[in-house]
């Protein structure tokens, strides 16, 4: 039996923890510096931007117009309902907002952070039942569901608050990675380093924005998440995203053995790692492989540069969605990598002996749980020499 | 002369092929053959439709003295049993010829045995005269020696020579049987005549049946004369193995039938529950054999194996329903282990291996070999006799006329049928589910993180693959049409032994 061709594989490398905290405390970045690495990231995250415009909107439609409505079956449309938006979205010529969906699911199944304490709050309780008291005396079958199980309402009202917060927080990021791309394009962005400063830059500033979220049920107004809540941007909603659509995830089936007997899936779900860094981007387009859904939008919204550079290499417009996942993989390494610049517990230049101890305990951290990734999209091999 | 033509396309086509200039690019060869061997595929066609489906015995026979002293008389005939044959044979030698790529060497000569075999296969099915089919069935043997042993794989001597002994042997004691019956009998007669007890007493018929049935049965090839098989299969280039698979197997059983069953009617009676034994032990090792195998092709030529052991089994029962199957499971037999054999050599082509402990995953989207896989299970649904696919209408045909003569051979042989279904999904469990590899698992985390990049199927490149799966799925939709041609030659067949005891009596009595 023959060797297997070498030209046939490729093994990215793979960089130990050691390595990956020394990068974060070294600001150097994670993704290898190169030209083509700025090129894939810039497109990549400009099509996400355009993807994640469309994903906020309609999640903050969602949340809006269609709250507590039983049977939501236009809610991709957001509230345009011409036969020729109903005709596209059968012939499925449109955005998959299930993708949207299925980040809001494992936020909200992951719950961690801020929000999700704020919704197990008495508070919360008490606006879910005004709410549910003024909309069941519009609504019989709301009337009839909620005295038999008083649970479920008050946990769609939790969905719907998640879902406006995740559109929220896209809509941030959607504009920062379409600046990103505007920025790139006038030379203010010019190397992986610039990406990731760009990138922590926006976060920062958007840090403390609150993350507030009202409903208007028979023309009176509720809140659902208070101003007075104290919900802001970063701790409460961006984190906890990172954690669970980055870092924890969901295994898909076809991907991962679902044998749980064999605890092969880990009964602690703080121990899963199925997000998007740990994704593997071959199995996409796949049966049951949700990110192949976001795949599939990038790949209409596809920058013609990077299009281009897809079409030259491995099978061109053949396997190009799984190309876009090995970029966007990359692109959410600069984004993980953003973020974990931003919220070191001190200065990366501050002397003192206590913050470079607790800078390096959180680095190690980090790169704890990263040393497990996908880095072998990072190309540590190939950075480039300064 | 509808049956010449059938002879003088492909050994005249192979003239220009040969005097063409040796600067000549392979493409324009492979053009050349891939014309004439249409031009054979239409002209089986027009004998086709010139065929008449309602009569039983021979047609369009052509008959020319050649060497009355030998008793060599050149006589073709064609019959329902032959007909579908003649009709496999052109549809996948034009099949191997268009699955032929990249060819590097010796083009001419590649392109001209190609001929040369389809031109001596169809000589074989239409000869009504022993030493004609015999002159034929031995042409082939030498072009298709050299085609494993030219344009083979790394241990392509060994398995080339190893198929000449096994087939030059199997030629010896086919052409000893036939001389022996002259000398026994006292005659130069060399027509395919019913050897009566009269004639020839049982004892002598019973050692000639045997040298046929020992002859033949390495061709099928039964076992224990089958080990030359997957050597040849897997050092053969894919379009020699479709050939092998698809054609040149099916020479073995139709000399069983039409020289084992039609010349000694009365001693294929006497032997048939032996016979039926020995197809019980073929299909089983076959089965056996095949889920053990780790290369696949291997796996595909030990399957072979088993699903011609099936027509051994049919043959022995010799009822209308069962020689009915024999038919089906020829072609059904061909279909199949052609598409697989073919779908196997793309593999090959695209991932450089064919080791089931090394491929995974194929079946990925973007980066596999979707389509080919998709091909892949539809294969080995229809060869594991799903219904609705070529290999469930025969497999029903060979049991159901088999158990009431045969009920343990056939219940024996039901098993090694389900066994197919075990071996197979073991195959596209392997290869073409799970996560994209192409590499023996060492690390299983890094190994998890390889980047696969095998090269793209092209559309051309699947097209003589997808032709035979609509074959395949059509054959298993719409058997009327194959059961029409075949139908009344197989019943005449099957009622020699009946027809021969009733002559056997009525001698006696008078």
């Amino acid at each position: 039996m023959p060797v297997i061709p070498a030209r046939l594989t490729y093994a990215g490398g793979h960089p130990d923890a050691a390595e990956l905290a020394g990068r974060l405390l070294a600001s150097q970045t994670l993704l290898a510096d190169t030209p083509e690495h700025v090129v894939e990231v810039v497109d990549v995250l400009y099509s996400y931007g355009i993807v994640l415009d469309a994903y906020s909107r309609n999640l903050i439609y969602q949340a809006e117009e269609q709250f507590l409505n039983p049977f939501p079956i236009f809610k991709f449309l957001d509230g345009d309902l011409s036969a020729a938006k109903i005709w596209r979205h059968l012939i499925h010529d449109r955005i998959n907002f299930e993708y949207a969906e299925y980040c809001m699911k494992a936020m909200l199944w992951h719950g961690t952070g801020g929000l999700d304490a704020y919704l197990d709050t008495e508070a919360f309780l008490a606006n879910c039942q005004a709410i549910i008291r003024r909309k069941s005396g519009r609504d019989p079958l709301l009337a009839l569901l909620h005295p038999l199980f008083g649970g479920f309402l008050p946990e769609l009202i939790r969905t719907a608050a998640t879902t406006h917060a995740l559109g929220q927080f896209w809509r941030v990021m959607s504009d920062l990675f379409v600046d990103l791309g505007q920025a790139e394009a006038e030379g203010r962005v010019r190397s992986i380093p610039e990406v990731v400063a760009f990138l922590q830059q926006g976060l920062v500033a958007a840090a403390a924005n609150p993350i507030t979220y009202a409903v208007t049920v028979a023309g009176e107004r509720f809140w659902v998440l208070p101003p007075e809540a104290g919900l802001t941007f970063l701790v409460d909603v961006a984190v906890p995203y990172v954690e669970a659509v980055f870092l924890r995830g969901t295994p898909f089936l076809g991907t991962v053995s679902f044998n749980a007997q064999a605890q092969q899936i880990s009964p602690d779900q703080s121990q899963f790692r199925y997000g998007a860094l740990y994704a593997d981007p071959l199995p996409t387009m796949g049966a049951g492989i949700p990110p192949s859904l976001l795949m599939q939008d990038m790949y209409r919204h596809l920058p013609e540069r990077l299009h281009e550079r897809y079409r030259h290499s491995t099978r061109g417009e053949g396997d190009v969605r799984v190309k876009i996942c090995m970029s966007f993989q990359k692109s959410m390494f600069c984004v993980t990598n953003a973020a974990i610049n931003g919220t070191f517990p001190h200065p990366l230049d501050d002397p003192t002996p206590l913050a470079t101890a607790a800078n390096r305990a959180y680095a190690d951290a980090w790169a704890a749980r990263l040393c497990l990734a996908r880095t072998d999209c990072l190309d540590a091999s190939k950075q480039r020499r300064a | 002369m509808m049956l010449t033509p059938l002879l003088l396309i492909p050994f005249l086509g192979l003239v220009p092929l040969l005097l063409w200039p040796a600067s000549a690019p392979a493409g324009r060869l492979r053009a050349v053959a891939i014309s004439v061997l249409a031009l054979q595929l239409l002209w089986s066609l027009v004998v086709l439709v010139a065929f008449d489906p309602a009569d039983g015995g021979l047609q369009m026979v052509e008959n020319v003295t050649w060497l009355p002293t030998l008793g060599l008389d050149y006589r073709l005939g064609v019959d329902g049993l032959s007909l579908p044959l003649l009709l496999m044979n052109a549809a996948l030698t034009l099949v191997s010829a268009v699955c032929t790529r990249d060819i590097s060497q010796r083009p001419r000569i590649y392109f001209a045995l190609l001929l040369l075999i389809s031109g001596a296969v169809n000589g074989a099915f239409l000869a009504q005269n022993l030493l004609l089919f015999l002159i034929f069935y031995e042409l082939e043997l030498i072009p298709l020696w050299l085609l494993i042993a030219v344009w083979g794989g790394a241990e392509r001597a060994y398995a080339a020579t190893k198929f000449l002994i096994f087939t030059a042997a199997s030629g010896m004691l086919i052409l000893g049987a036939f001389l022996a019956l002259a000398l026994l009998t006292g005659s130069l007669d060399f027509s395919l005549t019913p050897v009566t007890s009269e004639r020839l007493a049982m004892g002598s018929q019973l050692v000639l049946l045997g040298a046929l049935l020992v002859g033949f049965g390495i061709k099928i090839p039964l076992v224990p004369f089958h080990s030359w098989l997957p050597d040849a299969h897997t050092q053969a280039s894919t379009p020699v193995s479709v050939l092998l698979a698809g054609v040149l197997l099916k020479l073995g059983t139709y000399g069983l039938l039409r020289f084992g069953l039609g010349l000694f009617p009365e001693a294929w009676a006497v032997m048939a529950p032996w016979l039926a034994g020995w197809a019980a032990v073929s299909v089983l090792y076959g089965s056996l054999a095949a889920i053990a195998q780790r290369d696949m092709k291997r796996m595909v030529a030990y399957s072979s194996v088993g699903h011609m052991g099936t027509i051994l089994l049919a043959a022995a029962a010799a009822t209308p329903v069962s020689l009915l199957g024999t038919v089906f499971q020829m072609v059904s037999h061909g279909l199949i282990s052609a598409l697989l054999f073919l779908l196997v050599g793309i593999v090959y082509r695209k991932t450089g291996t064919r080791d089931l402990e090394v491929l995974r995953g194929l079946l990925n989207p973007e980066r596999g070999l979707p389509y080919t896989g998709t091909l892949m299970i539809l294969g080995v649904m229809a060869s594991a006799g799903l219904p609705g696919m070529a290999g469930f209408i025969s497999e029903f045909l060979v049991f159901r006329g088999s158990i009431s003569a045969f009920p343990l051979a056939t219940l024996l042989c039901m098993v090694g049928s389900g066994l197919t279904a075990v071996y197979f999904l073991l195959l596209v469990n392997r290869a073409f589910f799970g996560r994209l590899a192409v590499t023996p698992p060492t690390d299983p985390l890094s190994d998890a993180r390889l980047d696969v990049r095998p090269i793209a199927v092209a559309p051309r490149e699947i097209i003589p693959a997808t032709a035979l799966a609509l074959g395949v799925v059509g054959m298993g939709l719409l058997p009327a049409g194959l059961g029409h041609i075949s139908e009344a030659a197989t019943t005449a067949i099957s009622q020699l032994p009946a027809v021969m005891t009733a002559i056997g009596i009525r001698g006696g009595l008078g």
